[in-house]
């Protein structure tokens, strides 16, 4: 458009704009005011806050994901995940034993041999309370 | 007595026209809403042009209102008319678009062939209003639905920087902060959109 002199065409073309502006029906009038006083209420309306803290931050938004994440990772079980207990441990020292008592050693073999002759004094003991058997 | 020595000065301050503190906030917020008012019904009737729908120009131009409101007011008045019209554009190419999107998805979706909940036109809005005394107006309303029907065929930034600099009269820079591109663009998308229309309406409105 000419900033000075509109052609005939963009007038008339501005003219029948203007027309149907004028032409727009009350019910369209009334529902825009409505609009416009919503768009100032909403503004002046306090925003939802929380504990004081505004709840439609980036802040907040972070916190609640956090919040979110850490749940889930709580609620989930975790079978995959290595868990060291004091059963365990126990289970390796047994290991450890069994694999130096593989490599043969005549102390070892005696231990086990000792401990042997133990279990069987102590259920003979059971059996015979009185010690009658006992030598 | 001494203490009447002072009334002079006092006066002097009182002659000072005082503010309150939030006046002139509230003088910004009586501005921008009688900006709005002036605006709205022009910025109703270039969002129904593009989207072709009442209610959705409605939603369209409210939320205009309320972005502009919420984000701008404290900006010169100055600066309200290109914000607002770019905040409006915007919402109509995101209307669009949604559109588009879910014509797509719709076509791929088997509809009903009639219309079993009765939500068809009422074909007597399609009616002609024939009161007493209009040939002119129907006249004028068969130009301007012409002019839209043209201004709809348009590629969409022919469209804005035809509407905005001649229906809302945006001058080249406050169309070009409008539309987010530069006054070059502006100038070129515009002689464009002028070239077509007035092709395609010269025997129609002759």
């Amino acid at each position: 458009m000419n900033e000075n002199s509109p052609t005939p065409f963009e007038k008339r073309s501005r003219e029948l704009f203007e027309e149907s502006v004028g032409n727009v029906d009350m019910r369209v009038r009334s529902r825009l005011n409505q609009a416009r006083h919503a768009a100032f209420a909403a503004t002046t309306r306090p925003a939802a806050r929380f504990l004081g803290v505004p709840l439609a931050t980036p802040a907040a938004g972070l916190c609640a994901v956090a919040l979110l994440a850490a749940g889930i990772w709580f609620a989930v079980p975790h079978g995959d995940r290595p868990m060291i207990t004091a059963e365990s441990q126990a289970n390796f020292e047994d290991l450890d034993i069994v694999a130096s008592a593989e490599e043969s050693s005549g102390d070892t073999l005696e231990m086990l041999q000792d401990d042997a002759d133990f279990y069987d004094w102590a259920a003979e003991k059971n059996s015979n309370p009185d010690g009658s058997n006992v030598g | 007595m001494q203490c009447f020595a002072t009334l002079p000065d006092a006066r002097l301050t009182w002659d000072v026209p005082i503010r309150a503190p939030g006046e002139s906030a509230l003088d910004q917020t009586r501005e921008l809403d009688k900006f709005l008012a002036d605006i709205e019904r022009r910025a109703f009737r270039m969002a129904q042009i593009a989207l072709r729908d009442v209610d959705d120009a409605l939603d369209v131009v409210q939320d205009a209102m309320l972005k502009l409101v919420r984000n701008y007011a404290a900006k010169p008045a100055a600066e309200w008319r290109p914000l607002f019209y770019r905040i409006l554009e915007n919402g109509i190419r995101d209307l669009q678009r949604r559109r588009t999107v879910r014509g797509r998805l719709m076509a791929w979706m088997p509809g009903p062939k009639d219309d079993p909940d009765g939500d068809a036109q009422d074909p007597l809005e399609s009616v002609a209003d024939e009161s007493p005394g209009v040939p002119q107006l129907l006249m004028q309303a068969q130009a301007m639905e012409q002019l839209e029907k043209s201004l709809r065929a348009l590629p969409a930034r022919q469209r804005e920087a035809f509407m905005l600099r001649n229906f809302e009269g945006l001058d080249v820079a406050e169309t070009a902060s409008a539309m987010g591109c530069s006054e070059g663009s502006v100038k070129t998308h515009y002689s464009r959109a002028v070239h077509t229309l007035r092709e395609e309406l010269a025997e129609v409105w002759s």
